[in-house]
């Protein structure tokens, strides 16, 4: 089925339009965001030249040139820039051709992917399936310490076919492999990299100067397998971790594009009439854990109580300033094409929330909810919560602990804790890595024989409408039944000068999902 | 005794801002029109003087409020750490100068060792270890500012000893402790009551950026520091949700050290007559 | 002369001990922190086999003791050993940020050392009058305001509005002067806030203090005039906390100025020990804390000789 060709252009006009679909508009906070006519108005045609410089979320000696171990947006954003992979993200995360001209499968389980020809890496090296072989399994070595380890273990095997295909066996078909092939992890590096200082790849720039911590500069790489792509002489990555700070050099002129804009923010920003927001609603959620194998998480009815009392509204608006999007206690956005609409969002509703709580017997508490500030929002959700449950006579302490470290000590440790998840390439990914009963982060302990089926099945289903209801069956099971709360899904806000061209939305993170870098262009 | 005209001018002040903001850490929290963690309005930031008496914070909830709730935190624990680091730091700084060298040498190089610890791993070991409380915050920002003023006790009590007058204490044969307590620490406490006043106000930052680190106080709550800190968002527009904790924090801090400062009035005359 | 060169040689024996004394607590504190290297660099991503691996390949599955001893070995031959975030070497990261972290702190402290002397001097000389109460009242607030309120403020209104110089405090290898000061001007006047009242604080109480005993009452009598029984007299003998306060000051502008760093951006080298914190990077950390450690040392081994060579009495 899943055999694509489409132009080798980047993002074609249309792509471009259905990019400024996923683009909200911020009414609630007057101004608006960028509305579609004024940035993509008759598609200006992209301008060559100019060097802009970036501000990202945060940078440390950690940062890495390293596909495989990127941690942070802002090790994302550096290897877009560099490296290219076999597939890339349309703006509806659907996988569109890149090094791999087109890629089939009979079975979803043997993938093949026919390579482009011609193309260079940065030294000059010809790109061939070795490349290609040796990209894709280093993920299974454990000694590579790949992010991605969990999702690789699934290639059973990758081969080249000829110099210019290359077989991909599965250990169990999985109609969404492509797509993960997206995410820059799987991004592909010459065979046999084991030194990344050089930072060599066959993306739209190469590097110039890398200072873990401090910035990346790159240049246009002239031989580019995208004919006129990049339209940037150079572009400067630094991070600027303080968000004041951030829109402050943003609307100093200093840097170009922010990501992460508060969206208390927005308002100063348009007042500027320097600079433009560019709102991407996404899958991103902040969410409440509660351990199925723990006191009180462990009681049905102290779950569906904590799931009535969080105020959904009142988040969106207090919390998030309007942008974002309602959540239904299960990972899938109102956006997407799998969103379960006649299952009914559950509303803030004290009395039901005092009903389970009492048929609960758990008591009134103190129990610790556990919320950092490296969970977005999760500390100002924890404490509206604490005021709704004291109207039902429930005592949750807010415990804010330190984003030190959260991950590996709080997160999913306690009885009830916030996780932040990022968006996944695909819904199957997301529920793999955290609903089924064996995910490697099923964060509520919890096990569901039916929704492990649903998983596995919809997973190699190539017939989207049979999937879709297999997916809508797995939201209704997660939002009976998973003791966790998923109240909103929250939006990543750009900032960017006006004289920015270009900029659009994927859905998979902020700059565009991380891959600005090829699209925008400067009219400075 | 005229109490007024001990403190002078700028005393009289400084004593009323302690004395009002004893009164506001005492019976703020009953004071306050709406409780802590309460949204009060749809927007945030609101400006001075709305339905809201000094506006809205980043979530919508009532500035004065929160600043009622919150003073107790910051004027309670900074106190205390500040008081606790002076307490250690003099008593150990007049201990080292008036012993025998090998003890003043030692302790002072304890103590250079005990600084060069850096802060944030001793904050994140002890919340790893003890978790959060207020008790814990106000030990660790004390023992974090003793040595800063051990060292600058000891300097003081160093000079001292070699005075004239505490000579003559020895040659009369007092013991050591008489001489630390009877004749160097009545000499050096105008200085040290500065380097305390200075202390109470890094105390007051150093509270705000503990507790962003998840030490202290917890949410809802939130002590004058972090209500500057978690309002940052609003300076551009002139927030009072940032400005006015910040104007308290300057008020809280300068009345404590205008008191400090007129306690030694009467020496500040004579400089001045001369 | 003998004893103060007998200090400095006594000093930069213990040195040496209290610099290890420091790595070791150091060393061990980190270890006490929950998650190693390899769990920080994993993530939220981490899985047990992952973990084991990268363990491994980072040497951590090694005891605590054999690690630090092999750091210590390494630092003996002057190589305090590779990164554990990047495998860079940590000498090359340190020399990278460490000479911007002086040239910061060089400059905060020509800049506010003198002014805050001279305003502290100021004060004292005429204690009481309406100049020592605005001088008072003045330095108090810059103290009062918190850090990063100063410095945003600062940005919003030199930078954002008027203009007139960067947001970020970058000035590349060999800039104009024009470009120094543009990206040096703001975090200097922060820093300023920061460390003007401590200094002028205690060089006013100090010299106050003197000038209340009676040998500077008997100049006074004499017919000394004011600024000369100040800087004859008075100051000499206040010389021992005033340099102490300006050591302990001092010493902030390197380890302490992480928030100046974040907000303008700069790269210096307290927010590289940050980084190796929160990476649970221990060679990295250790150096950065010996570092510190060692340039306090030398800070207050400074402040003790001008308070011996102040203080005739001080000298035998």
């Amino acid at each position: 089925m899943t055999d694509k060709t489409k132009s080798n252009q980047g993002l074609s006009r249309r792509e471009l339009l259905q990019a400024i679909g996923t683009v909200g508009a911020f009414t609630g906070l007057g101004g608006g965001l960028i509305q579609p006519n004024s940035v993509f108005a008759g598609l200006p045609t992209p301008r060559r030249g100019g060097r802009i410089r970036v501000a990202g979320l945060s940078s440390s000696t950690a940062d890495t040139l390293d596909p495989a171990k990127g941690a942070l947006s802002t090790d994302y954003t550096r290897h877009y820039m560099i490296y290219s992979g076999l597939t890339q993200f349309d703006s509806a995360l659907n996988p569109l051709p890149a090094l791999a001209e087109s890629f089939s499968s009979e079975d979803q389980q043997v993938w093949i992917f026919n390579l482009r020809n011609g193309v260079q890496f940065h030294d000059g090296k010809s790109f061939t399936a070795d490349d290609v072989v040796y990209s894709l399994m280093r993920h299974k070595d454990p000694a590579t310490a790949s992010k991605m380890a969990a999702v690789a273990a699934q290639i059973e095997s990758v081969r080249a076919l000829t110099p210019n295909q290359v077989e991909v066996r599965l250990q169990g078909p999985n109609a969404d492999f492509p797509i993960i092939l997206a995410t820059s992890h799987f991004l592909i590096i010459p065979d046999g990299t084991e030194d990344f200082s050089k930072g060599t790849g066959c993306g739209p720039y190469k590097l110039k100067e890398f200072i873990p911590g401090v910035r990346t500069i790159v240049v246009r790489n002239e031989t580019y397998w995208k004919p006129g792509q990049p339209y940037l002489d150079e572009i400067e990555l630094i991070a600027i971790s303080d968000e004041m700070a951030r829109v402050n050099a943003l609307l100093s002129g200093d840097v170009q594009l922010v990501i992460a804009v508060d969206p208390r923010s927005v308002r100063r920003i348009h007042a500027s009439g320097r600079a433009d927001v560019l709102e991407t609603t996404s899958s991103l959620y902040t969410n409440l854990i509660m351990r199925q194998d723990q006191f009180p998480g462990s009681n049905h009815d102290f779950a569906l109580a904590i799931k009535y009392l969080f105020d959904r509204e009142t988040i969106k608006r207090s919390v998030f300033r309007g942008s974002g999007m309602i959540g239904n206690d299960h990972p899938v956005a109102p956006n997407s094409k799998y969103y379960a609409a006649d299952l009914p969002v559950r509303a803030h509703d004290l009395e039901r929330a005092a009903w389970h709580l009492k048929r609960s017997g758990v008591g009134k508490g103190p129990f610790p909810m556990f919320a950092a500030p490296i969970a977005t929002g999760s500390v100002d959700m924890a404490a509206l919560l604490q005021m709704s449950a004291q109207k039902v006579g429930l005592n949750l302490r807010v415990n804010r602990v330190p984003s030190d470290g959260y991950w590996s000590n709080h997160w999913m440790k306690h009885p009830i804790t916030f996780g932040n998840i990022n968006p996944r390439p695909s819904l199957d990914l997301l529920l793999s890595s955290f609903f089924v009963s064996n995910a490697p982060w099923n964060e509520t302990g919890w096990s569901n024989e039916k929704l492990d089926q649903l998983v596995v099945a919809a997973r190699g289903e190539g017939n989207e409408d049979k999937r879709k209801q297999m997916y809508v069956d797995v939201q209704t099971i997660i939002h009976e039944h998973c003791p966790l709360s998923i109240p909103n899904f929250i939006s990543f806000i750009d900032g960017f000068d006006k004289r920015l061209g270009g900029m659009g939305a994927i859905p998979i993170g902020g700059l565009m999902g991380y891959s600005f870098a090829e699209n925008v262009w400067w009219n400075g | 005794m005229n109490l007024f005209r001990t403190l002078g001018y700028s005393g009289t002040l400084g004593l009323s801002l302690v004395l009002f903001w004893l009164f506001i850490a005492l019976f703020g929290p009953a004071l306050a029109p709406h409780p802590v963690g309460e949204i009060v309005a749809w927007d945030v930031f609101e400006p001075i003087g709305g339905a809201n008496l000094l506006g809205t914070d980043y979530l919508g909830r009532d500035v004065l409020s929160r600043i009622l709730h919150g003073t107790r935190f910051t004027v309670v624990l900074a106190a205390a750490a500040a008081m606790l680091a002076g307490f250690m730091g003099v008593s150990l700084g007049i201990l080292a100068a008036v012993s025998p060298r090998w003890v003043d040498e030692s302790m002072s190089r304890f103590m250079d060792a005990l600084i060069s610890i850096p802060g944030k791993i001793f904050a994140l070991v002890m919340i790893a270890a003890f978790g959060s409380s207020l008790l814990l915050l106000i030990v660790i920002v004390g023992v974090a500012y003793t040595p800063g003023c051990y060292r600058i006790a000891r300097s003081l009590a160093v000079n001292l000893n070699q005075m004239d007058f505490v000579q003559v204490a020895r040659a009369r044969g007092e013991g050591r402790i008489y001489l630390a307590w009877a004749e160097i620490l009545p000499n050096m406490i105008h200085p040290m009551m500065t380097d305390v006043g200075l202390r109470f106000v890094w105390a007051v930052l150093l509270l705000s950026s503990l507790s962003f680190l998840g030490l202290g106080v917890q949410p809802p709550d939130a002590d004058l520091g972090s209500l500057v800190r978690e309002n940052m968002g609003g300076l551009a527009e002139g927030a009072p949700a940032v400005l006015m904790p910040a104007v308290a924090i300057a008020l809280v801090t300068i009345g404590v050290n205008l008191v400090i400062d007129s306690l030694r009035g009467n020496v500040s005359n004579t400089a001045g007559s001369v | 002369m003998m004893h103060i060169m007998q200090l400095i040689a006594r000093r930069a024996g213990t040195a040496l001990f209290i610099l290890l004394l420091v790595s070791a607590v150091v060393f061990s504190l980190s270890s006490l922190l929950p998650g190693d290297a390899a769990q920080q660099l994993l993530g939220q991503s981490a899985t047990p086999e992952a973990l084991a691996a990268l363990r491994e390949s980072l040497g951590l599955d090694k005891p605590g003791y054999v690690r630090y001893v092999t750091w210590l070995k390494g630092l003996l031959i002057g190589d305090p050993g590779v990164s554990l975030a990047n495998n860079m070497p940590v000498a090359e990261l340190v020399a990278e940020r460490l000479p911007r972290s002086l040239v910061l702190a060089g400059i905060a402290a020509l800049v506010s050392v003198p002014i805050a002397l001279t305003l502290g001097i100021l004060s004292a000389m005429y204690g009481g009058s309406r100049l020592d109460r605005v001088l008072n009242f003045t330095t108090l607030c810059m103290v009062a305001i918190p850090e990063f309120l100063v410095a945003t403020v600062l940005v919003l209104i030199f930078a954002v509005k008027l203009g007139w110089v960067s947001s970020l405090s970058y000035a590349p290898p060999g800039a104009s002067l024009g470009q120094f000061l543009s990206a040096y001007a703001l975090p200097v006047v922060t820093l300023f806030f920061v460390l003007v009242a401590q200094m002028a604080r205690m060089s006013r109480a100090a010299v106050l203090d003197q000038l209340s005993e009676p040998y500077v009452e008997m100049a006074v009598l004499k017919g000394a005039s004011l600024p000369r029984v100040v800087l004859r007299h008075a100051l000499p003998n206040a010389i021992g906390p005033i340099a102490n306060a300006v050591a302990l000051s001092m010493s902030y502008l390197l380890g302490g100025v992480v928030i100046v760093e974040v907000i303008f951006n700069y790269p210096g080298i307290a927010s590289l020990m940050v980084d190796s914190v929160a990476n649970r990077d221990m060679p990295l950390l250790q150096t950065c804390a010996m570092i510190f450690c060692a340039a306090y040392l030398l800070l207050v081994l400074i402040a003790d000789v001008c308070a011996i060579v102040s203080n005739p009495k001080l000298r035998t």
